[in-house]
């Protein structure tokens, strides 16, 4: 754990030594809430009866959506981008050489886009609330429960993409397109009800479905965990599968990137 | 020549130093990689695979607290034999024990004791300062919480950059980066360190700088052992008490650096003389002192350059001048020829090759 935060550390220190770049990206986190309320407000009376399940009002069901899709993002995306980063700096070498475990190196690696994430979200999810933005914080554990079990789902295609950048040097269009399916398909933007019925089939496939309905639920409308027991299920399910072909995947490319002597080449 | 008579009781000084437990035990390494094809190749013959050998059964031993520099030019090996060594490849055959471990079984003891030194500065933290990169690799390395200050300030006093301790790295120059690659490596306090082209980045007088710094700092007071890879026979000889050199993967040559000097380079001298001189000069021939003789031309002061290979040392050496000052030939300079890297190969496969057919 000490070598996890020692990375993310230097990792944070160096993203704060861009002062003025931390700070506008916060400036933006503010601009882009402004007219997303404008939108959902206008797109109220349309919505309000589809995701009356999961939330009263369209601004929240939005908002929750775009800020669980940032952490599917990073949970798919720092992974083999920090990865690809350090190695394309010679840095990842350096790391490899210390004895320190390939889990711990992108534990660490991932740390600082994680918590960046994070408190981007919270901010993001503060500035809805005082928009207007229904949230009920009581709920707010058992949220941030569902939160890292959607996580969790999503982390092993992370790893998956890392597999790929460490045989192959490239992940091609896995990442870009599991994040448009999640994002078209998970119910980021509207429930999957409405899709057309044979896309709500590919649905049934993609985690985050499970995961915003539960999280919605939870944190928009108050419903207890055990009321999304089967969501849950399926998350928890898929991602233990998930896990463990990704790890072995990711074995495999070490295996592979040591033989042909790639591992920290750029 | 002097000649040392050992006792029975006191062990010359070869016999002490292979009495000096083993750091580095390399055993038939080979390593071979597949070799990139072009579209049309691979469209021509799909199922065909080629490779390329990068190390091919080599074996070394390097014993603890030596400098051993791998000497040989680009595509030798060098470098993958140090990524071997560092676990950061697999071996496709042979066994490569570093201080007792085996790289490929026990790969997380062996980089506990060996550190290499990545000469790549992008691999430092640029907008980080030099105290803030060390403390990161104090921590990755397992340096306890309570040493990580005393460490870092106590590498960066052997580097000489304690001065420079809260300065960005992007600020340094190109020379204190190096050094803080350097105090990077030294900050676990390994036994072994492995060194790969030093100093490529370096200007001459930076690059002379590191190279005594690497031996009386590094070496003789830290009492690492030090593996050096270069390209540059000069680095290798100034610095190393023994010397591999490796061609196309294969070693050509180990042994100690002196001898191994002695062997290749000692035959070939550059002579000065005033007159053109050239009966008396290519006599030399004719008396068995020198075994070749080229007239390199004359120099805008008149005097003529010659360059004479001369068997059997420097005594040799001193009867061929003897020789032509006896005959009044008026020898302005006389001085041994550095001889390249290149070159340097040629004549020891050339000389194994004899060697094998006598």
């Amino acid at each position: 754990m000490r070598k996890v935060l020692a990375i993310v550390r230097a990792n944070w220190l160096t993203t704060l030594s861009y002062r003025l770049e931390t700070f506008f990206s916060f400036i933006g986190l503010f601009i882009a809430v402004v007219p997303l309320y404008f939108i959902s407000r206008a797109l109220q009376p349309m919505m309000s009866s589809v995701i009356k399940s999961e939330a009263p009002e369209y601004f929240g069901f939005l908002m929750v959506g775009l800020l669980t899709f940032s952490f599917v993002q990073t949970a798919v995306n720092a992974l083999h981008g920090s990865l690809g980063g350090e190695i394309s700096t010679g840095s990842f070498e350096a790391l490899l050489a210390t004895p320190t475990s390939f889990v711990t190196l992108l534990a660490g690696m991932t740390g600082q886009a994680f918590s960046m994430t994070s408190i981007r979200a919270l901010v993001a999810l503060l500035f809805a609330t005082a928009f207007g933005a229904h949230v009920i914080w009581s709920s707010a554990p058992a949220a941030l429960l569902v939160l890292v079990l959607i996580v969790l789902s999503y982390l092993p295609f992370g790893i998956m993409a890392a597999s790929l950048v460490l045989a192959f040097r490239t992940t091609g269009p896995f990442p870009g397109g599991l994040l448009a399916v999640s994002g078209l398909l998970g119910g980021v933007y509207y429930p999957t009800q409405v899709v057309p019925s044979w896309l709500q089939q590919v649905s049934v496939f993609v985690p985050l479905t499970y995961g915003l309905r539960a999280l919605r639920r939870s944190l928009l409308d108050g419903a207890p965990l055990t009321s999304s027991a089967g969501d849950l299920l399926v998350l928890m399910a898929g991602s233990a599968v998930l896990f463990a072909v990704s790890i072995g995947m990711f074995a495999w490319a070490l295996r592979y990137a040591k033989r042909m002597g790639t591992l920290a080449q750029y | 020549m002097i000649t040392a008579v050992a006792s029975p009781n006191v062990p010359t000084p070869r016999e002490a130093a292979e009495a000096v437990p083993i750091a580095v035990s390399v055993r038939n390494l080979t390593k071979r990689f597949r070799i990139r094809r072009s579209l049309a190749e691979m469209v021509r013959h799909p199922f065909r695979v080629e490779y390329q050998r990068a190390l091919d059964d080599v074996s070394c031993d390097i014993r603890k607290g030596e400098f051993f520099g791998f000497l040989g030019a680009n595509g030798a090996g060098k470098t993958t034999l140090f990524k071997i060594l560092a676990t950061l490849v697999s071996p496709d055959s042979g066994t490569v024990i570093v201080d007792g471990h085996d790289v490929v079984t026990h790969a997380g003891a062996v980089r506990r004791a060996l550190t290499p030194v990545i000469a790549d500065e992008r691999s430092l933290r640029w907008r980080l300062t030099a105290k803030e990169n060390l403390r990161l690799y104090a921590v990755l390395y397992g340096v306890p919480s309570g040493e990580i200050k005393a460490r870092v300030d106590e590498v960066l006093e052997v580097v000489g950059l304690n001065a420079a301790d809260r300065k960005m790295v992007g600020r340094f120059s190109s020379g204190m980066r190096q050094r803080l690659l350097i105090a990077r490596a030294l900050i676990p306090r390994p036994r072994i360190l492995l060194l790969d082209e030093p100093t490529r980045s370096l200007d001459p007088v930076s690059a002379r700088a590191l190279r005594n710094f690497l031996k009386q700092e590094i070496c003789r007071k830290l009492g690492c052992t030090v593996l050096l890879a270069t390209h540059s026979s000069e680095e290798a000889f100034e610095l190393c008490d023994r010397v591999a050199i490796l061609d196309r993967g294969q070693p050509v040559a180990i042994g100690e650096t002196d001898e191994l000097v002695m062997r290749v380079t000692e035959e070939r001298y550059r002579l000065w003389t005033r007159t053109h001189a050239s009966d008396e000069v290519e006599s030399l021939i004719g008396r068995d002192i020198a075994s070749k003789i080229a007239l390199r031309g004359r120099d805008d002061n008149g005097w003529t350059k010659w360059d004479i290979d001369i068997p059997g040392g420097l005594d040799s050496a001193a009867q061929a001048v003897d020789y032509l000052v006896a005959r009044g030939v008026s020898v302005a300079r006389f001085e041994r020829i550095g001889i390249s890297l290149g070159e340097l190969i040629q004549r020891i496969t050339s000389r194994e090759a004899g060697g094998r057919r006598a």
